[in-house]
């Protein structure tokens, strides 16, 4: 969405008008389900944990500045919500569907079922190494990797000082790499 | 020069370098290959993300009806709210302001009284029991 588009639609919401709220939902809802889903393990908690984070986002917009870009605040908003149903329902990152979550790329079919098969392994063995490591390093990994924001975004949206994002990548990097060469023997150490 | 650090080989990896330090570290690399090693199992692990795309909007519905519902809510219930105020107040003027008799006054406020006690009762039991559900989370 154009930032300046982005900003008037925040703008009419400020002032109390829901209506303008939509575009900026559909904007940004399957990026936030992405990380959701990537944080919760399930679309069902994923969804609950995005609902509630726009819904939260509106109540918050009075305290949005202008000048700064919506897409790291709505995402620092999402992000403490699903830390937050995290610990309150007890909940505990878990792979469901894994099939129905994952896109079947055109290219893995083109190349045969087998191709699509290797692939389909290596991407389940991924979410299970992800299943395996802290919530911390799994966020910081979905953030960069997933949605590929820059360090001074990720720095925004974990709200820690942006000397220390790639710090914190290097040791989730290490962490995912050692739970695949336990999941895998024969995984690159 | 001083060897590269795993911050900066994080940096190297993600784009997050300017060029002069980029040839730097590709020197670096091109003299080690331990470094070299490390660099392709980041990469290999980057690479493996890029097989994770998917894309949940195709097979699900949007959150935005729900957003939508509880975003504009609380406008209606304090318009709700602003207009049972305007009318009791008003009624209650009314009432005591006629000229009819005391008997007529009283029984009729007893009457209005009764009903707004009973809505206040009725409501706060439903807040107490919707405090202790403990499906009041539950959507689905």
């Amino acid at each position: 969405m154009q930032p300046d588009l982005e900003r008037q639609l925040i703008r009419k919401c400020k002032a109390g008008d829901a209506r303008f709220y939509e575009p900026l939902v559909r904007a940004y809802e399957p990026a936030g389900l992405r990380l959701a889903v990537a944080m919760m393990g399930n679309n069902e908690d994923a969804e609950d944990a995005l609902q509630e984070a726009f819904i939260k986002t509106f109540d918050t917009l009075h305290r949005f500045d202008l000048q700064k870009p919506f897409g790291p605040w709505f995402f620092q908003i999402l992000r403490n919500q699903c830390r937050d149903l995290l610990r309150s329902r007890k909940a505990k990152f878990k792979v469901e569907a894994l099939d129905e979550k994952l896109d079947h790329r055109p290219a893995d079919r083109e190349r045969g079922p087998e191709r699509s098969h290797e692939r389909s392994a290596a991407r389940e063995m991924l979410w299970q190494g992800l299943e395996r490591i802290g919530t911390e390093h799994r966020e910081i990994l979905v953030l960069k990797e997933l949605e590929g924001f820059r360090y001074t975004e990720i720095a925004q949206i974990l709200e820690i000082p942006e000397g220390t994002v790639a710090s914190r990548l290097y040791h989730a990097r290490h962490a995912l790499r050692d739970a695949l060469v336990e999941m895998n023997p024969e995984f690159p150490q | 020069m001083p060897p590269v650090s795993s911050d900066d080989l994080m940096r190297y990896l993600d784009g997050e370098m300017a060029p002069e330090e980029r040839a730097k570290v590709d020197a670096e690399l091109a003299a080690s290959t331990e470094l070299r090693r490390e660099l392709a199992i980041f990469r290999a692990l980057k690479s493996d993300f890029q097989q994770l795309s998917f894309h949940p909007a195709q097979y699900r519905e949007s959150v935005w009806d729900r957003v939508n519902q509880r975003v504009t809510r609380p406008i209606g219930w304090i318009l709700l709210a602003m207009g049972a105020t305007a009318w009791t107040s008003y009624g209650a003027y009314v009432l005591a302001t006629a000229p009819t008799n005391p008997w007529e006054k009283l029984a009729t406020g007893a009457i209005a009284i009764g009903i707004l006690t009973l809505l206040a009762s009725v409501i706060w039991e439903r807040y107490r029991e919707w405090q202790n559900d403990p499906y009041r989370d539950v959507h689905r």
